[in-house]
């Protein structure tokens, strides 16, 4: 009797045990609701896998910039790949500079600092917001700057995604930088929808990415900020110190990542993912194989 | 900032967001309204037409409202009209079928006796099947305008503005005060319609002793 | 004569005729009691005359002119109908029922007016007690009788009445139907009245048509009736006693 009841003791202990150690601590990957974080967010987590070997769960689209970071000084996430512009004038809330070094240099101390992040090396591209219209009435009216759209803007309308009309670095500083004065207030809708409403004509100025696939496939005019109230936004992986503490070797599989991405290859990236419509895991591998063997 | 402070500080916007919203649910409402009538009359009178009828608006109802504005995005474009093309379609079950409802519901003998006096079909309608049917057929718009009001909080995802743009924005930002400043307006809202429409139900039309 | 039937056929698609080579006359002041066992085709018969069915064979001559050609609506005006469930309309008052017709007619108010409070006289309820009300607040005999006014509103010549007093307690069945013998003299319209009572079809009728299985097997006058000595009528009569 005693020894049955032993067995079993010892049993449920042992079962415990398995269970816990077969249980690995999954690395969470999270991204922001656009293709590009996506993508980025899908090589990280293919390197990872590859590199380490060890398991990673991705949460791609999970929504915008404040969400993600949320959810990462939450630890419902591990990594996101955050631009540093945004991580400044958003997160940081401090207003807008223009040199690349220092923007990231401050940023990396801050999120060390006060939420116990560390931002791995620059995937070397920079991703700012692109004023876009429509290419014929960019030649139509001589649009080629920011300040000259400011010149047409009152008879033209704009839509924009949340988040720009929300962020300081966003449409409000914009409007004040340049003096820009639309028709109307401009009008919101999700953030995708913004390529469709301007190559439909819905609106005519939207805030996209600079290094979307879109501004071509949609024959679409990026103006130029001609007084630099952009800061630079460049893209690089944030990750927990805890994780990195955990597990070195995934500081050692980032930093391979760093400086391997340009502005046009980015562009050529996002293209195959949005325009082409091929799956983002897929066009992930494909690079990874071709760039870091 | 609190909710209260909010309103305080954008009292205009506020208001202009409210008025999106009612003109988006009052004028797709009205249209569902328009249609769905003389679809639920059409119903009661051809049985055959029956299940075609239901049917189709049943279908319509169970797909996905983010998931309806986006399929008639290509149709319609961004903005209002998808917005309210897909608002009359989801009001349209409960107007039909309620409209079908309370005109079958009239008692046969008095149809009957209509119909054996001289009333034409049109006068029958007109005169007794309607005026019958009316608080039946105003439940159904009840009902219609209270889902249509949470519906449209969705539409500011494709443009058409109204409430949820408030909601939408509070959801990117992770800010609970703009979420509230379009939610809580969205269901007052809902609560009022449903109330006056109640009280209309309960007053204005025939009710059976 | 105001109503004339002849050879009136209704068959179904199945082939079943619900009512077969019937032919009988109403003239005015006449009033004719349709007897018969359920299913003997007489409610058929009625509706077959205001149209409410289509006959498959035969004709139907109101006031001189085959009903057929006649526009269904303006023919069901000129012919009175009233129902065992009468069939009030329960959101008009009393008055509003009865004036309905009129008002579709395009009466001037007046006029309305005044036939409502002349037809409710006549049915035995005074005006000014009752135009107002709403059919729910009336008992089954009131009813009936407000049906009988609204059947009249426009003076049709004809009158149809489909089992009128069924529902009715016997008390108030007996009442009415004294009372309706005497309408009958004053009014000196042609009535069909259909009821499976024999005992109310002879006392209310000058003539009786007895159906069985769709055809007319006897029609002649009270007297004639109780004295005939057909089985099926004897049926009939033995059953009433």
């Amino acid at each position: 009797m005693a020894t049955a009841l032993n067995r079993v003791v010892l049993a449920a202990v042992a079962a415990g045990g398995v269970l816990s150690c077969s249980r690995p601590q999954r690395i969470v990957v999270g991204a922001k609701n656009f293709t590009e974080s996506d993508l980025l967010a899908e090589i990280v987590a293919q390197q990872i896998e590859r590199r380490t070997g060890l398991p990673v769960e991705r949460r791609l689209h999970l929504g915008g910039t404040f969400v993600c970071h949320q959810a990462i000084t939450s630890g419902a996430i591990d990594i996101y790949v955050e631009y540093t512009g945004t991580a400044f004038t958003a997160i940081l809330k401090r207003p807008p500079i223009a040199d690349a070094d220092s923007v990231y240099r401050f940023v990396a101390a801050e999120y060390g600092r006060r939420f116990q992040l560390h931002w791995t090396q620059p995937f070397g591209f920079n991703n700012t917001f692109a004023i876009l219209v429509r290419r014929r009435a960019a030649t139509q009216l001589g649009l080629r700057t920011i300040s000259d759209l400011a010149r047409v803007a009152p008879s033209m309308k704009a839509g924009f995604g949340y988040e720009f009309l929300e962020r300081a670095d966003g449409f409000p500083g914009l409007a004040q930088r340049y003096g820009i004065r639309f028709a109307g207030p401009p009008t919101s809708m999700d953030l995708g929808l913004t390529y469709r409403a301007l190559a439909d004509g819905k609106v005519d100025v939207i805030a996209g990415n600079s290094t979307d696939g879109q501004i071509a496939a949609l024959d679409l005019q990026p103006l130029s900020d001609d007084r630099g109230y952009f800061p630079p936004y460049q893209a690089a992986p944030v990750v927990r110190d805890a994780l990195l503490e955990q597990r070195p070797a995934v500081a050692r599989a980032l930093a391979e990542l760093g400086g391997k991405i340009s502005d046009d290859e980015m562009r050529r990236l996002n293209t195959q993912a949005d325009v082409e419509h091929r799956d983002i895991a897929a066009v992930a591998a494909e690079w990874l194989a071709a760039t870091l063997p | 900032m609190s909710v209260w402070e909010f309103y305080a500080r954008h009292a205009s916007e506020v208001w202009w967001l409210v008025l999106q919203h009612v003109a988006l649910v009052g004028i797709s409402t009205g249209v569902a309204v328009l249609v769905g009538l003389p679809l639920g009359v059409l119903v009661a009178r051809h049985a055959r037409w029956r299940r075609p009828v239901l049917g189709i608006a049943n279908v319509l109802q169970t797909i996905p409202s983010l998931a309806l504005f986006g399929l008639l995005i290509p149709v319609f474009g961004i903005g209002t009209w998808t917005a309210s093309a897909a608002l009359v379609m989801y009001a349209l079950l409960p107007i039909v079928r309620n409209t079908y409802a309370g005109i079958t519901g009239v008692d046969p003998a008095i149809r009957e006796a209509g119909r054996g006096m001289g009333m034409s079909d049109g006068e029958l309608l007109r005169l007794v099947e309607l005026p019958l049917a009316a608080r039946v057929i105003l439940a159904g718009v009840r009902v219609a305008t209270v889902v249509s009001v949470g519906i449209a909080t969705i539409a500011a995802a494709i443009g058409a503005g109204g409430l949820g743009v408030y909601i939408f924005r509070g959801v990117a930002t992770v800010d609970d005060t703009l979420i509230l400043a379009g939610a809580l307006p969205a269901a007052l809202l809902a609560l009022l319609a449903d109330g006056l429409l109640g009280l209309a139900e309960r007053n204005l039309v025939w009710r059976p002793r | 004569m105001v109503l004339d039937v002849r050879g009136l056929r209704y068959q179904l698609p199945s082939g079943a005729r619900l009512v077969d080579g019937l032919s009988f006359a109403v003239a005015a002041g006449e009033t004719l009691a349709l007897l018969g066992r359920s299913g003997a085709g007489k409610t058929t018969t009625l509706r077959l005359v205001n149209r409410l069915l289509e006959p498959t064979a035969g004709e139907v001559v109101v006031a001189g002119e085959a009903s057929e050609r006649q526009d269904v609506t303006r023919l069901r005006r000129r012919i009175g109908y009233v129902i065992q469930e009468v069939g009030l309309f329960p959101h008009l008052t009393v008055a509003g029922n009865i004036g309905l017709l009129p008002r579709l007619e395009r009466w001037p108010a007046d006029r309305i007016a005044q036939r409502v409070s002349e037809l409710l006289t006549l049915v035995g309820l005074d005006p000014a007690g009752y135009a107002a009300r709403f059919p729910h607040q009336l008992s089954g005999g009131q009813r009936q009788r407000v049906g009988v006014a609204r059947a009249l509103a426009l003076d049709p010549p004809l009158l149809l009445l489909d089992e009128p007093f069924g529902a009715l307690d016997p008390i108030t069945r007996v009442e009415l139907q004294r009372e309706f013998r005497a309408l009958e003299n004053r009014l000196q319209k042609a009535i069909v009245f259909v009821t499976h009572d024999v005992r109310e079809g002879l006392l209310l009728a000058t003539r009786v048509a007895l159906m069985d299985n769709g055809r007319l097997v006897f029609l002649g006058t009270a007297e004639e009736f109780r004295a005939s000595p057909l089985p099926a009528v004897r049926q009939f009569v033995e059953a009433a006693v």
